[in-house]
């Protein structure tokens, strides 16, 4: 099922495109990353699905319905600018935010006492907000989102600011939501998380989609030209071969990129007539590696355009 | 309204009344309000404790002695409101003796004197001469007691024993009792009280609408300027999350406005009996405000006028707080509000006194002014209702729904604008979204 689909939607602040004409579609039950530089349209497409601000052209719907007020119920949002009542102590804000949810009494305090406990803000329970860190802060935003188990979570740069072992708190509560069948949505500029977590990226610049999909799909189709290669024999094989758009070598080995189209398993069976082969290996390239060649391939794009 | 909105509701009332500034303002108010009335009370005993010094020149010789009798008024200090000198003319020049006392009273050697001509019983003119003519109280005082002593001695002059006028002359005393004409019979009145009660529960409702309609202006800041409001508005509709801060911060009012009359009330009932079991003299404005006539009618419409006033003031008051960023910001835009509150307050004053009038019935159907000075009309007229006073209810509600559905839109649009604060003009942009 699709929970999200976003048809060519697009959003313009005076002169600047913040988004520009993007679509895209998202199942329910996975993790959603969506990538992309600062100021690449990230937080305004999450305001728009979130109704808060509203495409100047293009279809959002949300569990396959066009008007998202009316599901509010049923998604928790982390938005990116923080902020929660100052005054008032820990359990009372997480009571308030979760009886706007729809939750009450005991089964809400249960909620929020386990979700406390978890991360480990228990004893900041009677305290003021105000006397929370800004890290405790956001740790205590995010149980108010998780708290009513939503079917679609969206998070806007969840782990901004956290540290590695709270970073990874909001990890396990993040995989867990996705365990129980519900649906994520976050957004990210560090790719390491977004590697761990997502099934599927949606990577954005300069307001405009670059590329999304499966993880796997998007890192099959980056990586599968990637080869690093050891072997015994002489090197003439690199200058001649038809299929080989660039190589480097590293002396213990070579770490080579095969043209657009070309097969490595024929490529394999090419050389092993020439030289023999200690190790073959296709390279998977990180995130990071796709973040920044398609960044950087996209606004060369753009600037050939211009 | 729904679980959501209640939720708001909850919010808004309990973070507000559980402060400890919001039981100790409640306590004081009432204290506070005493003090700002009595004070005017209080002030005129101040400044008017002192005896004057009154130099009587009688040309006729026959006067002085009568009408000195005639006003043996004192001071609540018990000292003598007049201490009179007789001037003994002797052979002297009128017009010597003048500009002596007109020396005498430029030195304060004296404050001021009379000069009862030889002639006064037929030309009927005395002079007082002071060095200011402002309490014109004490010039009546003056005058009844000549007009007496004239009157008399022109019937003595006719031929009547003077033991007779005197003995007439205090059983035709004639005093003024007020009775009220209402539609529900006659009620006997005390102006004073009256009067007094209008001002004091006007000046509350005015103060109340102020404070509170002010209240939900910093309601709306807080959640913008803390970047709340994004948080909130993923649960909850614009709309119900101002109608929940409306309804929330309404309660408080109603609560401490509870609270206050319940201190007055419990004070015209039980004040005397507290008062004499502490062993206290029971001032003279306490007198008054037992006197009270808080009828139940004047508390309902009190209460009525108080929630309309409340929310045709808090809708604008939302909207200003939606459309700027800080406190400060906020200050510009509701200046002109809040002076339209307070202009209320002004025509009231002209209002009270004249509750009938065409011109006070339209000054209270304008929808800015009706909860002050139709309140006060009521308020004047009790247990009477003046007229318009049901219309002014529909024609009140009719002003909050639409300003509601207008500032409605300003503030859905103006909680989730950060940074610049707009112009008017963008505000008007805001509405076509």
């Amino acid at each position: 099922m699709k929970i999200v689909e976003a048809q060519d939607i697009c959003k313009q602040f005076g002169q600047l495109r913040a988004v520009d004409n993007i679509s895209f579609s998202l199942e329910a039950g996975q993790v959603h990353g969506m990538l992309g530089p600062n100021g690449a349209g990230k937080t305004t497409t999450i305001r728009m699905l979130m109704n808060i601000i509203i495409p100047d052209s293009g279809k959002i719907s949300l569990f396959g319905q066009k008007n998202s007020a009316n599901q509010n119920h049923r998604i928790g949002y982390l938005p990116e600018e923080r902020g929660i009542y100052r005054k008032m102590r820990v359990n009372d804000v997480l009571l308030f935010l979760g009886e706007l949810k729809g939750m009450k009494g005991k089964k809400a305090q249960a909620a929020i006492d386990g979700l406390l406990e978890r991360l480990e803000l228990m004893e900041w329970k009677r305290k003021k907000v105000e006397e929370l860190s800004k890290g405790m802060q956001q740790k205590l935003q995010m149980i108010a989102t998780v708290m009513s188990e939503p079917e679609l979570m969206i998070l806007d740069e969840p782990f901004l600011g956290l540290d590695p072992i709270n970073t990874n708190l909001i990890k396990e509560l993040i995989l867990e939501q996705k365990k129980k069948g519900n649906t994520i949505i976050f957004s990210t500029h560090e790719m390491d998380n977004a590697e761990r977590l997502c099934d599927t990226i949606l990577l954005i610049d300069h307001g405009q989609k670059i590329l999304d999909g499966q993880i796997g799909e998007v890192k099959k189709q980056f990586g599968s030209r990637s080869i690093q290669l050891s072997y015994t024999g002489k090197p003439d094989f690199l200058q001649n071969s038809q299929v080989i758009e660039k190589f480097d070598d590293f002396g213990n080995y070579v770490e080579l990129e095969l043209k657009p189209g070309a097969d490595p398993q024929e490529f394999l069976q090419s050389i092993v007539r020439e030289v023999r082969i200690n190790r073959f290996e296709l390279m998977e390239p990180s995130l990071n590696d796709i973040f920044i060649s398609s960044v950087q391939r996209h606004r060369q794009g753009e600037e050939n355009h211009e | 309204m729904n679980s959501k909105t209640m939720a708001v509701v909850k919010r808004e009332y309990l973070t507000r009344v559980k402060k400890k500034g919001f039981v100790i303002g409640t306590l004081l108010l009432p204290l506070l309000l005493v003090m700002v009335f009595g004070g005017v009370f209080i002030f005129g005993r101040f400044f008017k404790p002192a005896s004057k010094d009154l130099v009587v020149v009688d040309e006729t010789g026959r006067i002085y002695t009568e009408f000195t009798r005639l006003l043996p008024d004192t001071l609540r200090s018990g000292e003598p409101m007049f201490r009179f000198q007789e001037y003994d003319l002797g052979k002297q020049d009128l017009a010597a003796v003048r500009s002596e006392l007109n020396n005498k009273v430029m030195d304060k050697q004296i404050d001021a004197y009379l000069i009862i001509p030889q002639d006064v019983i037929d030309s009927r003119m005395v002079t007082f001469s002071s060095r200011n003519l402002t309490d014109y109280e004490e010039q009546e005082k003056l005058q009844r007691a000549l007009s007496r002593v004239v009157s008399n001695l022109r019937l003595e002059d006719k031929g009547f024993p003077a033991e007779v006028i005197r003995e007439e002359m205090n059983l035709g005393q004639v005093w003024l009792e007020g009775i009220q004409v209402t539609q529900k019979g006659e009620v006997k009145g005390s102006g004073i009280a009256n009067y007094l009660l209008t001002y004091l529960l006007s000046y509350v409702l005015m103060l109340f609408i102020m404070v509170y309609g002010q209240m939900v202006t910093r309601s709306v800041i807080e959640e913008k300027s803390q970047r709340i409001t994004e948080t909130i508005i993923s649960s909850i509709k614009p709309i119900e999350l101002m109608l929940g801060k409306l309804v929330g911060i309404c309660l408080v009012g109603i609560t401490q406005l509870l609270v206050i009359v319940g201190f007055i009330y419990a004070f015209t009932v039980y004040g005397d009996d507290l008062l004499a079991k502490a062993g206290v003299q029971v001032p003279e404005l306490l007198n008054i405000i037992q006197n009270l006539r808080f009828t139940p009618v004047v508390f309902v419409f009190f209460l009525l006028f108080f929630l309309m006033g409340y929310l045709l003031y808090a809708v604008l008051f939302a909207a200003i707080g939606a459309m700027v960023n800080t406190d400060d910001e906020g200050q510009q835009f509701l200046a002109p509000v809040v002076i339209l509150n307070i202009l209320s307050f002004f025509i009231m004053f002209s209002v009270a006194k004249n509750p009938d009038t065409p011109s006070a019935l339209w000054a209270s159907l304008f929808p800015f002014f009706t909860p002050v000075v139709m309140f006060s009309r009521i308020a004047a007229s009790a247990p009477a209702l003046p007229s318009g006073a049901i219309i002014s209810l529909f024609t009140t509600a009719a002003a909050i729904y639409l300003l509601l559905l207008v500032t409605a839109k300003i503030y859905r649009v103006g909680i989730l604008m950060y940074g610049k604060k707009p112009s008017l003009k963008e505000a008007w942009k805001w509405l076509k979204y």
